[in-house]
């Protein structure tokens, strides 16, 4: 990684934990400027549009020379019969649901790491080798991976995956929103090869604001819900549907960031030598704030 | 000449403000994007930066699908695909069903229909993304039908990939679809329906009753039926046959029949099991004969629906016909002499026409239905 991105990284982790300790949790939805770019891409997956063609299987494994095989091999539904995850052999897969209202078409979702505004696992990380980008794209440096999987048990959508079955150098594998090919200003494959163009790609703020325009003009078709908007304080991959997300396996999740923030403190520190001492100090600090705000707040409303 | 300055520069103002018809005060809340009429992103008052509609050539949207462009070739994209020859003509036919031309020529204004690449841009690293670039907005046009009854997103049903093959002979496909038509559709005589109605679960529909003898327009019921509705690769032949299992609404359901059968009881539709065509002698009591079983409906109960109940008097509806000038013969019999001496009610009991005599009523013996008062000139 970077120095400049690992400057940024003790940034986040200070900021986003002073933010959670010292305020209700609900501020940390309005993160600072220096860590969550305005300008941050997202794709905003309509799964009213896609057609399960799968193209973004193989574009995605061609593009991180992952085995693909024969593009219209893909072409092949009865994959659909179960419902599939992303692992290290796919960053990304398409499951298939019955249809949702006011049609008669299945839903077909793509899954995908969603590139959290406040990423658990980059929380969670305690060597710090995962970090969000100014471009909105979580990523991890394979070369500090030390496999602890860490990353794994936060993420909030299960997404991170370790190659178990590799014997030397087994790293964590998952969407890196295609960092490699956008930074030279390539759209990410995905997004790139979609026939209809059901993932559209585009600053976070911009992607809102179409799904909105979206649901607004076709309120039979889609249910009035962003998710992603939201959820764990917002994602850079968002969804519409026509049916409620529960049914479409998503997990139920608050707008708070997932936890694994406060000891992403510990991890910055221990990753870059501060003594424990002060971070006792500061997690006491923290811990006598909040519980000082906790007795204020329980007096206010007695 | 100050009068004049004036009238001049009204006149100015006022003549291309006349030529566009006002949209009303709350359209930019309508359901349409507001590129399609305004150029800039926010268009005030004083300069609503409109669109200009192409006037040159004026051409409706839409014409028949019998005279539109019989092969269209979508190749703007032809760098990856060989392009897509396909027959425009059935697909405007089908769409007759199915929300007309409308369903994929979706923005029109008042001038030419308007190419796609004149709204979705042909690149998708672009600025507008609210809309699908072309590449996009063609797939979506085809796929989302195509994958509904083929059940699949194969591109080479569309598409040769240019890699595949090595001389492409667009021609060839021109040649195999110029020319086509949709072929006629085949009707259901009839379809059962199974209902949730408790006191009557079987509806049957008589389909053809419907086209042939009320002369109900496809449209008038079928306005936006999915391609799955003739269309499914999956489908077999004896499935149609099925008694259908009524899926939709209550009012999806009855909405269309409502609009004739308004004071039909619950029970006129609704039976314990499928029922048998409409007889008009079983229900009436009145044969029709050769002529009138053509007739459609209307032709002797009216427009006014529910038919009402005409009486059996020939002159109801012929009512020209007296004793002077009516022929025998008309009815398929040429009375013999004897017979065409007699008065009308000698045969007919009380002048009731609807009922056919029989010779037994006159005559003892069975010899005279063998042996017609006269010569038929027509069998029934
Ligand atoms: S979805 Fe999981 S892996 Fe992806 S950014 Fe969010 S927490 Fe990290
Ligand atoms: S953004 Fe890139 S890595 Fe992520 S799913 Fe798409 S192709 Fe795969
Ligand atoms: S390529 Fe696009 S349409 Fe095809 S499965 Fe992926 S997201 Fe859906």
């Amino acid at each position: 990684m970077p120095g400049k991105s690992r400057r940024d990284f003790l940034k986040t982790t200070a900021v986003i934990g002073a933010g959670v300790a010292g305020l209700s949790s609900s501020t940390a939805k309005a993160a600072p400027k220096n860590i969550l770019s305005e300008d941050r891409m997202g794709v905003l997956v309509d799964t009213t549009v896609c057609v399960g063609c799968r193209n973004c299987e193989w574009a995605c494994k061609t593009a991180h020379d992952l085995p693909a095989g024969e593009l219209h091999s893909y072409e092949d539904r009865s994959v659909f019969t179960e419902k599939r995850r992303p692992g290290t052999k796919a960053l990304t897969v398409v499951n298939e649901y019955s249809s949702g209202k006011n049609s008669n078409l299945p839903l077909d979702v793509k899954v995908q790491c969603m590139h959290c505004d406040h990423p658990a696992c980059v929380s969670a990380c305690i060597v710090g080798a995962f970090s969000k980008e100014e471009n909105g794209s979580v990523i991890w440096d394979t070369d500090k991976c030390i496999g602890c999987r860490y990353c794994m048990a936060a993420c909030p959508f299960q997404v991170p995956a370790f190659e178990y079955d590799k014997a030397i150098n087994p790293s964590i594998m998952k969407c890196d929103f295609c960092f490699n090919r956008t930074k030279e200003g390539k759209l990410p494959a995905c997004v790139a090869i979609c026939p209809v163009e059901a993932l559209t790609y585009g600053t976070r703020t911009e992607l809102v604001k179409i799904a909105r325009e979206r649901i607004k003009r076709n309120p039979d078709k889609y249910v009035d819900h962003i998710f992603g908007e939201y959820e764990v304080g917002g994602t850079a991959w968002m969804y519409l549907s026509s049916k409620d997300f529960s049914e479409l396996d998503f997990p139920k999740l608050g707008t708070n960031p997932a936890p694994g923030v406060s000891e992403s403190i510990q991890h910055g520190i221990f990753a870059y030598f501060v003594p424990p001492v002060s971070l006792y100090a500061l997690l006491g600090g923290i811990m006598w704030i909040s519980k000082h705000r906790k007795e204020l707040d329980e007096e206010g409303k007695l | 000449m100050k009068k004049i300055i004036v009238i001049i520069f009204l006149l100015t103002i006022s003549l291309p403000l006349s030529a566009q018809k006002n949209p009303g005060k709350d359209h930019a809340k309508s359901n349409v994007n507001c590129k399609t009429c305004h150029v800039c992103d926010v268009p005030t008052k004083d300069d609503p930066c409109l669109v200009q509609c192409p006037r040159e050539k004026m051409k409706t949207v839409y014409e028949s699908p019998d005279k539109t462009v019989d092969v269209v070739s979508l190749d703007e994209l032809s760098k990856k695909y060989l392009p897509v020859t396909f027959s425009h003509r059935v697909h405007a036919q089908m769409s007759v069903l199915s929300g007309g031309c409308g369903t994929c020529h979706h923005y029109n204004t008042s001038g030419p229909i308007q190419p796609c690449k004149n709204c979705h841009q042909t690149s998708r690293k672009r600025d507008d993304i609210s809309k699908p670039d072309l590449e996009a907005a063609y797939h979506r046009q085809c796929i989302t039908c195509h994958r509904e009854w083929s059940h699949g997103t194969s591109c080479n049903s569309c598409h040769n990939l240019k890699t595949t093959n090595k001389e492409y002979q667009k021609e060839e496909v021109k040649k195999k679809v110029k020319g086509k038509v949709h072929p006629a559709l085949i009707e259901p005589a009839k379809i059962v329906f199974e209902t949730k109605y408790e006191k009557g679960k079987m509806v049957t529909f008589f389909h053809d009753d419907h086209t042939k003898k009320f002369k109900i327009d496809c449209t008038s019921c079928h306005k936006n039926e999915t391609c799955l509705k003739c269309h499914d690769v999956n489908k077999t032949s004896n499935e149609k046959s099925k008694i259908i299992r009524a899926q939709k609404s209550l009012d999806e359901h009855h909405k269309k029949c409502f609009s004739c059968h308004k004071e039909d009881k619950c029970e006129s539709c609704h039976l314990g099991k499928p029922s048998e065509h409409f007889d008009h002698k079983k229900r009436t009591g009145w044969v029709l004969n050769k002529f009138h079983d053509e007739l459609s409906c209307a032709k002797c109960h009216g427009s006014k629906i529910p038919y009402s109940k005409l009486d059996t008097k020939c002159v109801n509806c012929h009512k020209g016909w007296n004793i002077e000038n009516f022929k025998h013969t008309i009815t398929g019999l040429q009375l013999d002499e004897t017979h065409a001496q007699l008065n009308c009610e000698d045969c007919h009991e009380e002048k009731n026409f609807a009922v056919k005599p029989v010779c037994s009523n006159c005559h003892e013996n069975f010899i005279y239905p063998r042996q017609k008062p006269g010569k038929m000139v027509r069998t029934k």
